[in-house]
């Protein structure tokens, strides 16, 4: 303990893409057992029940996603939210290249529990090997009628589109993912209507992510205690976490929930002899860092946001004593100022304001007005905003701005120079 | 609509009451508090991009947006309070980082958003030590728009303008992050019938007309309400005027029941003719075949006498043209004056159009949105009157509204509004849902038998709407005022005197001894128009009807006097002289005319009161006793016609806004505007005759009846004049969706009589692909 295989079973040992593989390992199995032996409602009891949690970022509870679907009006889309870009994390991309049919399973199991006959994956565009696995397994899915009309004699019709993204981090945002795939401009929606009532082309939708679907196999093999059973109150079951960084052994690691930060660390490897910890980014690059102090928290939801971070997508970047706060709060802020789609103003003005200030930092020439500014500003802008990007800018930039402030200090300009 | 019940909220401590369901920045607006927003429009309703309107609410912790907050009963407001004030400071802050600050340079200094929000809410200074994002400053975006590319707040109005209003989709947003900026699809022009009115939704700077780009500064505009006379509509306008010119129209804010708050491109920016060089400013009598400039004394002596001596001998010898463009007072008087002199020979008809009273059934603007069908017969509205057009697509874009075309050889609507084309009524009949309540009728008041039997194969059970959207802006007015050969004011019957068409009849008979023309142009028009012994025209400009008559009167424009207008529904409209205008010494309004006339004919008219008070009553009895197509008004039944040969087509010919000839064809500002004279076929067409778009062709007019007079007409008016280019070097555009058999021409042009082609037949010739450089034959008119 605690590294677990549970999506990530058989992944390196066996050539899982290969659909003859993966049934042979009982691949399609439940598949197979929802669709003959059991209702849509009785596969929503069953996720409902085991707690199961969104992995996409936000921690929603999958089951009660489900159920604000409104019961009359049809049809329902189901799209699988594989657009993942997240700094740090790289877990649904492993699953896709690694192991696309449980993917592809998952996605069905989904559509079926919300009874709709149409899902749709969109795969980040620069996942091309992935989707090129991807799109090699579901033709052979197809094949052995798992995808189509008439699944397994049920009369129930599903299928199953693929969709590419173009290279934008904000495409992730499942409103603006559902704009993407109709074609339009990606950019999240104002909400209300949340996508639950009006979704893809206009009808009721449930994005769900990758690792959330692919989940609901082990859950309706084993049952819903099983994955219950493990976990805090609130956080259940299983994550593959991607841990990078100053670890001797980077990857994705399956954990229970709950599985301490230091416990983790070790799982990694460690940090490289002689190093010290400085800072760890536990949920992505939205996240704000943990500490050493900290290390003996419960990787899970609670436990992370009560630290005033979040768990988010399971990204662990750890920094060791090498690491340039201010570099690396540029490049973040870069990225975020980079993928902001523009169209509201706080994000917009404000993540290209703070990109320039520390840019302005790493040439040395920072004013020592701006790091009280910089933390002013990046707050300023936080929670206001139209969708989370623009609220993703903060935390990391503020915990390491009260953290290690010296490193601001020491870029400050000699001579105060208007830039 | 369902009624929503009434909730309570309270913004900063004033309680208001309104409907559930209301957003937020509307209740606020009821007890006169200002939340400021940049994306939301009260006609588009909220966006949530621009993030100014943040207000706290008590209970949610953080601030929220104002415009996308539906009010819930208890709800309690505060948008003073330091949070929420805090919020909106350091939004408005991040708008500075990159604006440029060009204040002094910028045309919406004085009447900007930005700069008002700043001053109200902001913070006085910037934080920001970085140099801003440069951006292009004056982009071309069409032949309306510039825009400048720093000011931009990329809040979309402008874009969803495009989507949710016009359904166009010209203007899109493109790149991210902070180098977001507007462009057209495809780096096309930005150019429909609309366009102006995003430069009045832009908060900021960024989008200017070419017309008033760097022209005046807002506190030194004179301002003026009025009604825009380009088309029945009747929408309400701001006229604002600078050192004597018309610097600019703007909408009405309010201005919900006629024009829904929007301007269209020809009413907005056909406003610069006032000071056209060409411009008549002196009488005109036309001696030895040269024109004299004479003096008003002069000038009504004879018009008097030419009018006193042929009613001695006969008054069906003398007759009136127009009354469309004046006022209802001018027309009142009009008719009041040669009805005295025992003149019947008074019609407004001067170009196609035979009826602008819907009389029963007549319906409001704001009624064509909850109707469920609409159906439309002959021109397109679009085009004929562009704003009634922006309240068919809101039915259709925002309500669901079928829209089902009969016989229209018009280009499709674009993709967001869904419409039918249907080539018969019989077919027409079959789209109307079964369920719809509510159906409207939009005619052009040209064919009187398509209108009628529509009419009539209506479900019975239906609401039915009849609107008639027509040539002139006060048609209706004219009716009712009895500017008809047949109905004296307020459609009160008479003997019937001759209708314009006769009177053109009579008087190249050399049967009409004199004929008065007010503000009509019936030479441009109309194959069948002649000049009397003694004609009389009444105008701004030399028209092509001017140049044929006798003496020429320098009228006053619709900015330059005062008065009433009756729009295509039947609404009473204030036409207000504009402050601070110049206009040319000796132009007199037509009613100053008409009142020196009278007194040299010593015909007594009424006094002000008397008019003001007979135009009330004339107006306020709706005629309803007309329906769509009415046999009173003469109705000629169009003669069908086959396609004799293969390359015989019969000609359609189709408004443009820009192409009215009149005050469209003397402003310098909008000369790019002008569409070019062109020729559209149906693909099939096209194909089988080996023609496609941009290629340049002729149209030689076939005999249209056994004397073939029409061809006459036309190989004169060639020989006449050189220039009369006739159906020579016509661009060709495929149009899809046309029927075939058809060519469509662009009417009122003016050098291009494609206009009395108007129903003939005519066959193609004489084709030239594009490779050919024909630009020495062809080009926009200056």
């Amino acid at each position: 303990m605690p590294v677990v295989k549970v999506l990530t079973e058989g992944i390196g040992e066996a050539d899982l893409r290969d659909i003859k593989v993966y049934r042979d390992r009982g691949g399609y199995k439940q598949l197979k057992r929802a669709f003959t032996e059991m209702k849509p409602a009785d596969v929503q009891a069953l996720c409902d029940k085991s707690g199961l949690r969104g992995r996409g970022g936000a921690g929603f509870p999958t089951g009660k996603k489900w159920s604000f679907l409104p019961p009359e009006i049809r049809p329902r889309y189901l799209v699988c939210n594989c657009d993942e870009a997240e700094p740090g994390t790289f877990k649904d991309r492993m699953l896709l290249e690694e192991t696309p049919h449980q993917v592809i399973e998952g996605i069905l199991l989904g559509a079926y529990a919300i009874e709709s006959h149409h899902a749709f994956i969109y795969i980040r565009g620069e996942f091309k090997r992935g989707y090129e696995i991807f799109m090699e397994a579901l033709a052979q899915a197809r094949k052995a009628g798992f995808v189509g009309k008439n699944l397994f004699g049920s009369g129930f019709d599903l299928e199953l589109t693929v969709h590419r993204g173009a290279g934008a981090y904000i495409c992730g945002e499942e409103t603006a993912l559902l704009n993407s795939l109709e074609g339009k401009r990606g950019e999240p929606r104002l909400k209300p209507p949340f996508p639950a009532v009006q979704g893809l082309y206009s009808k009721p939708t449930v994005v769900n992510n990758v690792e959330s679907l692919a989940y609901l196999i082990p859950i309706l093999e084993r049952g819903p205690e099983w994955f219950s059973s493990v976990g805090t109150e609130r956080s259940k079951g299983y994550k593959v976490v991607s841990i990078s960084g100053h670890v001797q052994k980077p990857g994705n690691y399956e954990i229970p929930l709950g599985t301490p930060v230091r416990e983790l660390l070790e799982i990694a490897g460690g940090l490289r002899p002689g190093r010290k910890l400085m800072a760890i980014q536990p949920g992505g690059g939205s996240s704000a860092c943990i500490f050493e102090e900290q290390l003996d928290l419960a990787y899970d939801y609670e436990s992370l946001q009560k630290a005033g971070t979040m768990l988010g997508s399971g990204a662990m970047v750890v920094m060791d004593d090498t690491t340039d706060f201010v570099r690396a709060a540029f490049n973040l802020v870069r990225f975020f100022a980079h993928e902001s789609c523009g169209q509201c103003t706080p994000c917009r003005e404000g993540g290209h304001w703070l990109e320039r200030v520390l840019h302005r930092f790493l040439e040395n020439r920072g004013l020592k007005s701006d790091i009280d500014m910089l933390a002013r500003v990046s707050h300023e802008i936080t929670g206001i905003n139209l969708c989370p990007l623009g609220d993703s800018i903060e935390p990391f930039l503020a915990s390491v701005l009260k953290r290690f402030p010296e490193q601001f200090e020491a870029r400050v300009a000699r001579e105060t120079v208007r830039a | 609509m369902s009624e929503q019940p009434l909730v309570t909220v309270t913004i900063d401590g004033t309680q208001v009451q309104v409907p559930k369901g209301t957003w937020l920045v509307e209740a606020a607006k009821q007890i006169q508090r200002e939340i400021p927003v940049y994306c939301y429009h009260r006609k588009m309703g909220p966006a949530g991009l621009c993030r100014i309107c943040l207000v706290e609410i008590e209970g949610m912790p953080k601030l929220q947006i104002a415009c996308n907050t539906a009010v819930t009963d208890g709800m309690v407001v505060h948008t003073q309070s330091d949070k929420a004030s805090d919020g909106r400071r350091a939004v408005l802050e991040l708008y500075l980082v990159n604006h440029p600050l060009d204040c002094p340079i910028c045309d919406k200094g004085g009447e900007c958003d930005l700069q008002d929000y700043a001053m109200a809410y902001g913070q006085g200074y910037s934080r920001s030590v970085d140099p801003k994002v440069s951006k292009p400053k004056a982009v071309d975006l069409g032949p309306t728009i510039v825009l400048d590319e720093e000011r931009c707040v990329v809040c979309q109005r402008c874009v969803r303008f495009d989507d949710m209003i016009v359904g166009e989709r010209e203007l899109v947003l493109k790149d991210r992050g902070v180098r977001n900026i507007i462009a057209t699809a495809n780096g096309e022009p930005y150019r429909h019938n609309y366009t102006g009115n995003v430069t009045e939704l832009c908060p900021v700077g960024a989008l200017t007309s070419k017309t008033y780009r760097f022209k005046s500064r807002p506190w030194d505009l004179r301002r003026t309400e009025t009604t825009c006379t380009q088309c029945p509509v009747g929408c309400q306008m701001h006229v604002d005027v600078r050192v004597g010119v018309v610097q600019r129209t703007m909408s009405v804010e309010n201005d919900d029941a006629i024009s829904d708050g929007w301007l269209c491109d020809r009413g907005r920016y056909n406003v610069g003719f006032y000071d056209a060089p060409e411009r008549i400013t002196q009488p005109m009598y036309k001696r030895d075949g040269g024109w004299v400039q004479i003096g008003w004394d002069d000038a009504l002596d004879l018009w008097a006498t030419a009018i006193r001596e042929a009613c001695a001998v006969n008054p069906a010898s003398v007759g009136v043209v127009g009354g469309g463009r004046l006022t209802n007072e001018e027309t009142f008087v009009l008719q009041h004056l040669f009805r005295a002199k025992g003149v019947a020979n008074l019609d407004w008809r001067a170009g196609r159009q035979r009826q602008a009273s819907p009389g029963r059934n007549a319906g409001s603007l704001v009624d064509l949105e909850s109707c469920s069908a609409i159906l439309l017969v002959g021109e397109s509205p679009a085009e004929r009157a562009p704003v009634m057009d922006l309240r068919i697509r809101k039915a259709a874009l925002q309500k669901g509204a079928k829209v089902v075309r009969i016989a229209s050889a018009e280009r499709a609507y674009p993709a967001p509004i869904p419409s039918t084309d249907v080539a018969t009524v019989a077919e027409a009949i079959k789209t109307v849902p079964k369920e719809a309540k509510r159906i409207a009728i939009v005619w052009d008041g040209c064919d009187g038998e398509l209108a009628t039997s529509l009419l009539e194969r209506l479900p019975a059970d239906a609401e039915i709407l009849t609107y008639i959207s027509g040539e002139q802006p006060n048609a209706r007015g004219a009716e009712a005022m009895g500017m008809l050969p047949f109905g004296k004011p307020g459609y009160v019957k008479v003997e019937s005197g001759l209708g314009a068409a006769e009177m053109f009849a009579a008087a190249s008979d050399g049967k009409l001894a004199v004929l008065s023309i007010f503000g009509a142009n019936p030479a441009l028009y109309r194959a069948d128009f002649a000049p009397a012994s003694f004609t009389v025209v009444s105008d701004l400009f030399m028209s092509e009807t001017a140049q044929l008559a006798d003496l020429v009167l320098p009228a006053k424009g619709p900015f330059e006097k005062t008065g009433t207008t009756t729009n295509m529904t039947g609404d009473v409209l204030p036409v207000n002289a504009a402050h601070s205008l110049e206009t040319p010494a000796d132009a007199l309004s037509d009613l100053e005319m008409i009142v020196a006339l009278a007194e040299k004919l010593g015909v007594e008219l009424p006094g002000a009161e008397e008019v003001d008070a007979a135009v009330i009553r004339h107006l306020a009895k709706p005629p309803e006793d007309f329906t769509l197509g009415d046999a009173r008004f003469g109705f000629e039944a169009r003669e069908k016609k086959k396609r004799g040969k293969e390359t015989s087509f019969e000609v359609v010919v189709q408004t443009r806004i820009f192409a009215g000839g009149g005050t469209s064809a003397h402003d310098a500002r909008i000369a790019e505007l002008c569409p070019l004279p062109a020729a559209a076929i149906s693909p099939e067409d096209a194909a089988e005759i080996g023609v496609s778009t941009g290629d340049y062709v002729d149209l030689v007019p076939l005999d249209r009846g056994a004397d073939g007079a029409l061809l006459g007409v036309l190989r004169q008016a060639q020989d006449d004049n050189p220039n009369h280019n006739v159906g020579r070097d016509l661009l060709v555009e495929v149009r899809e969706g046309m029927p075939r058999g058809v060519v469509a021409l662009i009417g009122g042009l003016p050098d291009s009589p494609a206009n009395l082609f108007d129903g003939a037949n005519v066959s193609v010739t004489n084709i030239r692909q594009t490779a050919e450089d024909p630009a020495e034959t062809v080009g926009a008119p200056a």
